[in-house]
């Protein structure tokens, strides 16, 4: 029950900040050869966006982020394969060119982390609230949606909950579902708020241009 | 309907050739490595064999690099069929380069390069790697093509598990490999998603009521469970060769279309070498030295042989087996003369195994194998008249009558090959002894016979035999000026 290791797998990294628009980026980059990039809400000093990119396994050119959290920047002739923005041929996409991608009215799974809940939100999920059960499954430290229409399944990591060693439970947990989405709320135990205040701490001495006591004062006021 | 069948690749059952080799499995050797007489369609030569099954067993080890080993031998005693031998003992994981000594005189590529990417194709590398695959039972699958029989093709399939179904658009390529594997509805895919690879594990069992006949290849399995991606360790194996290849092709897809790789910069090579080594120590990569086999390596000129010595000493070297028949002779590019054609420097490393000529016993052994392979019924009476013409002529013409008696005797309507065949094609075609008896003979009555001085320098130019005669001291190979 401590967040000590991942603030210490924070503190190692060597981290570049930025800020664009009304968000501060920040890049790590772990001593183990892994990145992590992350995009916080200057108002509210809340984690939109997180990203990672492990280590390239191959010999030239790098491996592709792969996105934690926030939404996936999405685009028309989406390839499915490449994430879009990767250059090349995103306009020759139209023409048949990808191997094989979700079609456009499969559920979409997309995370969001909130100043008390980690919310899912699965989109293009037609079927009635008690078609579905979602479970905290404390064995495999994750949250598992069932349908019984046995149309989808998906299990859903919480590294938030990992990184400061708490199972996931199912008291926390609540589920709604309008306008075609599913969407699934855990609320933050406390000791993950607090480990999310101690990284603002950690981030404010890394140096940016902007001053990072205005991103704590949302987050102390709370 | 027509349609589809005018697309259906069509499986023709594929006609397995005879090559003069086809016949060995193995090296023949047991649990100990003691040679058996006749095993796995190897005969005699007890000592090479044994010999090369410890190479084979310090091959497997992989801890060693770039050892040579030369077998030497009169010919048609074994020699590549000891090496065709050890690349069946070693299967098929482990990677066996086979070339031939003329190969690396090539206009495309110089020697050296041609060399090293012959020693760098025998290194293995066995990559372990996460990928994301689709793993699911064909619920459905649409193939709509456009009416003019051209163009995009448009597909879909739906995926299921007991947990889950999805729709999923299909790319052009992948269409393709859809229809080649014939996938179905009721199948159980698997999908690598970032190389769009279909494979079909089988049928579902739910399915399995669908016909009433099923071929005997069908596989039920049950439909797959929980998510439809995951996450799976899959291993490739490669060697170093093709990684060069794939990281080499600057010029873009112009090159994957010419086909030739042309020379590979040391540069890429160099940071290929450092990656691989780099996957090993983090435990991503195994690697998996094989065997290069160099045939009639008196071909090779003192330029290769000098690259051979440096490259052996690189700790990414195969194991370089290398087959002679030739005694004491010119190294090829140079005027000096020294055992086998290969400087000695070079055969001071290099372990030697020696392949002995066959006994008369051993000799019909051999034909009687190589009748079986070429499902030929010879009567023992002619293949004791074989077994004799092999003894006085040579192995490889008494093997050349097998074929052609086999015709003869088929061309009567019999079914066993009989003494009168093999006396007929005896006297149909010549062997080498005979028609440079008859070349002596008339030498006259041929063309430009009058060029007196040209027959005197050279008088074996019509056939085999003087040459036979002097063993190895030929210097009858051609060097260039």
């Amino acid at each position: 029950m401590s967040y000590q290791n991942w603030l210490n797998y924070l503190q190692a990294a060597e981290k570049n900040s930025m800020i664009s628009g009304r968000a501060r980026k920040v890049l790590y980059k772990f001593p183990d050869g892994r990145q992590m990039a992350e995009e916080y809400n200057m108002d509210t000093g809340i984690v939109q966006r997180r990203a990672w990119k492990s280590k390239s396994n191959k010999i030239m050119g790098e491996s592709e982020w792969e996105i934690e959290l926030g939404d996936e920047p999405r685009q028309l002739n989406w390839s499915g394969n490449k994430p879009p923005g990767s250059g090349e041929e995103t306009d020759s996409l139209a023409g048949g060119d990808f191997t094989l991608r979700e079609s456009n009215t499969a559920p979409l799974l997309t995370k969001r982390i909130t100043k008390k809940n980690i919310e899912w939100r699965i989109r293009n999920m037609p079927y009635s609230l008690d078609t579905y059960s979602v479970t905290a499954d404390p064995e495999k430290r994750a949250i598992v949606v069932r349908t019984s229409n046995k149309k989808y399944y998906k299990v859903i990591p919480v590294p938030e909950l990992d990184r400061c060693g708490v199972k996931p439970a199912q008291e926390s947990l609540s589920v709604h579902h309008q306008f075609n989405t599913l969407i699934i709320t855990y609320q933050k135990p406390d000791i993950l708020c607090e480990m999310e205040a101690q990284v603002l701490l950690l981030l404010k001495n890394v140096d940016t241009e902007t001053d990072m006591d205005d991103l704590l004062k949302g987050l102390m006021a709370k | 309907m027509a349609e589809t069948e005018k697309i259906e690749v069509r499986d023709v059952t594929r006609i397995e050739r005879i090559g003069a080799h086809s016949h060995i499995r193995g090296l023949g050797l047991d649990d100990v490595l003691e040679a058996r007489l006749v095993s796995q369609g190897m005969v005699g030569q007890k000592d090479a064999r044994r010999a090369a099954g410890v190479v084979v067993q310090m091959v497997r080890e992989g801890k060693i690099a770039g050892r040579c080993i030369l077998l030497a031998g009169e010919p048609s005693t074994g020699k590549t069929a000891i090496a065709v031998g050890m690349a069946q003992a070693l299967g098929t994981e482990t990677p066996f380069t086979s070339m031939s000594g003329s190969e690396i005189y090539s206009l495309e590529m110089s020697k050296t390069e041609a060399l090293s990417q012959a020693l760098r194709k025998s290194i293995g590398v066995r990559i372990k790697e996460e990928t994301e695959i689709i793993e699911g039972e064909v619920v459905e699958i649409q193939i709509e093509r456009p009416a003019s029989g051209t163009g995009q093709k448009v597909g879909k399939v739906t995926l299921k598990t007991t947990e889950m179904e999805t729709n999923y658009d299909l790319g052009n390529k992948i269409i393709e490999c859809f229809m080649k594997e014939k996938i179905q509805a009721g199948d159980v895919i698997t999908i690598d998603k970032a190389s769009g690879k279909v494979n079909k594990l089988g049928r579902s069992f739910t399915r399995a009521r669908d016909y009433d006949a099923t071929g005997a290849q069908t596989r039920f399995v049950q439909c797959p469970e929980g998510e439809l991606q995951k996450r799976k360790e899959v291993v490739h194996t490669v060697t170093l060769h093709e990684i060069d290849v794939i990281n080499s092709r600057t010029h873009g897809f112009l090159a994957l279309f010419s086909g030739d790789t042309g020379e590979i910069k040391q540069e890429v090579r160099d940071q290929i070498n450092n990656k691989v080594l780099e996957w090993r120590e983090e435990g991503k990569a195994e690697i998996n030295p094989g065997v290069l086999f160099i045939d009639e390596v008196h071909m090779l000129d003192i330029e290769c042989f000098s690259f051979l010595n440096r490259a052996l000493e690189s700790d990414m070297a195969p194991v370089v087996v290398m087959a002679t028949n030739r005694g004491i002779t010119r190294i090829r590019g140079t005027n000096y003369r020294s055992p086998h054609g290969i400087p000695i420097d070079l055969l001071d490393r290099m372990i030697i195994i020696r392949t002995v000529p066959y006994s008369e016993k051993e000799v019909k052994e051999i034909l009687k194998i190589r009748c079986e392979e070429e499902d030929c019924i010879m009567h023992p009476d002619a293949l004791t008249i074989l077994t004799r013409i092999a003894t006085d002529t040579s192995l490889r013409y008494a093997i050349q009558l097998i074929t052609t008696a086999n015709l003869v005797c088929r061309r009567r309507k019999a079914t066993e090959v009989n003494t009168e065949d093999v006396k007929k094609v005896y006297s149909l075609f010549l062997d080498e002894n005979r028609s440079s008896k008859i070349l002596k003979e008339y030498q006259d009555d041929y063309m430009f016979s009058e060029i007196t001085e040209e027959v005197e320098r050279d008088p074996a130019a019509g056939g085999g035999a003087k040459r036979r005669v002097e063993g190895g001291g030929g210097d009858a190979q051609p060097m260039e000026h």
